[in-house]
């Protein structure tokens, strides 16, 4: 389950991603009513997003990370300043052209009640005018894409699903016509913790292996760090406080706020970022008796397992059970100052898809 | 007092129960009650036809306007405060409005003023519960939907009025029973229909006559709320009956 959340940034760079587009926001606000009473639901948001960039937006409730999401498929309309998808400034293009090329899911999921499951995914490409033997077909990979069997939940009526399995029918009707661009709001906000993280396992999975651009809205950072390849923190007022990779929201903060939002634990959080693959190790196996642990291991699972063992050094092993080096708690620490140090000051604050592992 | 009745006028004689059956039995028995222009058959395709068109020219007028104000929510109240202006008027005071009326239009006796006082009846339960089911129709698919895509046009037919169907048709039944029932007032401007054999049943104190006029009028009024019953059942799409049926546990986040 851990190999999934630190796998090798190649799995999701932008370079096999044929469908993901790049999403810019350029200063823009969402004002309601005006004078005295009017009420900022964004304040001049600019954020850059590259193709295939899994960007989840992140902070408490009210700080515009919702409205910031619906003014990318014009649900919402922003007050000022301008969004481009793909170059193509959004307000140019017709709204309802627009939403059906961006798949759409939120929390509550809004499946059908009238309409079988297979109804449901079929949403879009009926739209689109598909025919109705393609759609079948499409209907059929998605749910298995989704991880449902089709011939059990085909025809059957939302009512009769889990909440788990709703949601990954309203993932699979987000997906159903490729969309470049998928806009989630608080998907797995309202399923149980053991089937959130799940589903969050097996949309990274799709997100490796479809490539779309992903806008992901959330208020639990553990969430946001878990799948980001990059993190946008709001603050209240709809400011953007920070935008970066989530190894580097952890080690260094942009404000207090960021800092205190990321919470007290932002190192022991960095540590799981960090795989034991990517961190200078010290040549040869540990001392003795020391105990192993699998090179795909990360660096909370090294420390966790020296503090509970009371050794000095954990041997890292490949795949096939060979030792290749040890790791203590000094070269712990080193691999921190590694990563801190190996961004420069002046860094423009949105990285690339790569930037999740370090 | 007891010997002259109320206001001293003659009430209606009691009439001992068994004579009075057989009465109603010979009248429904007399083949010449079932032949010409004033048979059941007749009198009973009057009826239906007159609340026939009226549902008709109900549907017609609410259902548009229900649609179109549920779907935008604007003007909700206002337009279901004029439709209930409707149910207080009184259908006999709308007759007697509609005469002069249709002279003058040269639409004549009969038919059209019975329109004129069904058809407002017909309006408020239509106009009312269509607007109110699209209003509450939960509004997490309202937004999926427009996020997926769809114009307000695909977003009614594709998704609100199916949702919105049982309570759209609750409203249709509540209209057909009530006009149903006041279409027996057709028969006071000459528009014939069950209602002729209650008048005639008064005036000519043939208690037989208003008796199977009123059973009539009682059945073809639970008839068309029966039709509309199993109309619903045809309709409403499966997964909205699911719905209904399932207990809340169901659509709970699990």
């Amino acid at each position: 389950m851990h190999q999934e959340r630190y796998r090798a940034p190649v799995t999701r760079s932008a370079a096999q991603t044929p469908g993901g587009v790049s999403v810019e926001l350029r200063g823009v606000s969402k004002r309601y009513g005006g004078g005295a009473t009017a009420f900022i639901g964004v304040d001049n948001i600019s954020l850059a997003i590259a193709p295939g960039d899994f960007c989840v937006l992140v902070g408490p409730s009210g700080c515009g990370k919702t409205t910031t999401l619906k003014m990318v498929n014009r649900l919402i309309e922003p007050t000022s300043g301008q969004i481009f998808i793909d170059g193509q400034d959004i307000s140019t293009l017709d709204a309802v052209e627009l939403r059906r090329r961006i798949g759409y899911v939120i929390q509550q999921v809004g499946l059908f009640p009238h309409q079988t499951i297979a109804e449901n995914v079929a949403t879009v490409p009926r739209l689109l005018g598909w025919d109705s033997e393609r759609i079948r077909r499409r209907v059929e990979e998605l749910l298995s894409l989704v991880g449902l069997d089709p011939g059990v939940v085909r025809r059957r009526y939302p009512t009769q699903l889990s909440g788990g399995e709703r949601q990954r029918v309203g993932v699979a009707r987000a997906l159903a016509a490729e969309p470049p661009l998928m806009l989630m709001d608080e998907p797995f906000g309202a399923v149980d913790p053991i089937v959130r993280g799940r589903l969050q396992d097996e949309f990274l999975r799709l997100h490796a292996q479809l490539g779309m651009t992903v806008m992901f809205v959330t208020h639990d950072i553990d969430e946001a760090i878990k799948l980001g390849t990059t993190v946008a923190v709001f603050s209240e007022g709809g400011c953007l406080a920070q935008h970066a990779p989530p190894s580097r929201l952890l080690a260094s903060p942009a404000s207090d706020y960021v800092a205190r939002f990321v919470g007290s634990d932002r190192v022991i959080k960095r540590l799981a970022l960090i795989s034991l693959a990517d961190v200078a190790l010290e040549l040869g196996a540990g001392p003795q008796g020391a105990p192993t642990l699998a090179r795909t291991s990360n660096l909370r699972d090294a420390l966790s397992t020296l503090l509970s063992t009371r050794a000095d050094a954990v041997t890292v092993v490949g795949e096939d059970g060979v030792a290749i080096g040890a790791i203590s708690m000094e070269r712990i620490r080193m691999a921190l100052d590694d990563v801190a140090r190996s961004w420069p000051e002046n860094e423009a604050s949105s990285e690339g898809p790569a930037g999740r592992t370090h | 007092m007891h010997s002259t009745g109320f206001l001293g006028l003659n009430g209606p004689r009691a009439p001992d129960p068994m004579t009075f059956a057989a009465a109603v039995l010979a009248w429904i028995a007399d083949p010449a009650h079932w032949v010409g222009f004033d048979g059941i058959p007749t009198r009973v395709g009057e009826h239906l036809t007159m609340s026939v068109t009226a549902l008709a020219l109900s549907l017609a007028i609410a259902l548009p306007v229900g649609l179109a104000l549920g779907h935008t929510g604007k003007g909700g109240a206002v337009a279901i405060n004029i439709a209930n202006v409707g149910r207080a008027l009184p259908s006999l005071a709308l007759i007697a409005l509609a005469l002069p009326v249709a002279f003058g239009l040269g639409l004549g006796l009969g038919f059209w003023p019975t329109m004129f006082a069904l058809v407002p009846l017909g309006l408020p339960p239509i106009i009312t519960n269509t607007y109110v089911a699209l209003r509450s129709i939960d509004p997490d698919l309202i937004e999926a939907a427009r996020g997926m895509g769809m114009r307000e046009w695909d977003l009614l037919r594709r998704v609100e009025i199916p949702v919105a169907a049982p309570v759209i048709i609750a409203g249709v039944r509540n209209a057909a029973v009530a006009i149903v029932a006041t279409a027996t007032l057709g028969a006071i401007v000459a528009s014939g229909g069950l209602g002729r054999y209650i008048v005639d049943g008064l005036a000519r104190q043939d208690q037989a006559r208003l008796f199977v006029g009123a059973v009539l009028v009682a059945l073809l009024a639970i008839g068309a709320e029966l039709a509309l019953a199993l109309f619903e059942r045809l309709v409403v799409p499966v997964g909205i009956r699911h719905a209904a049926r399932a207990p809340d546990t169901w659509s709970a986040p699990r």
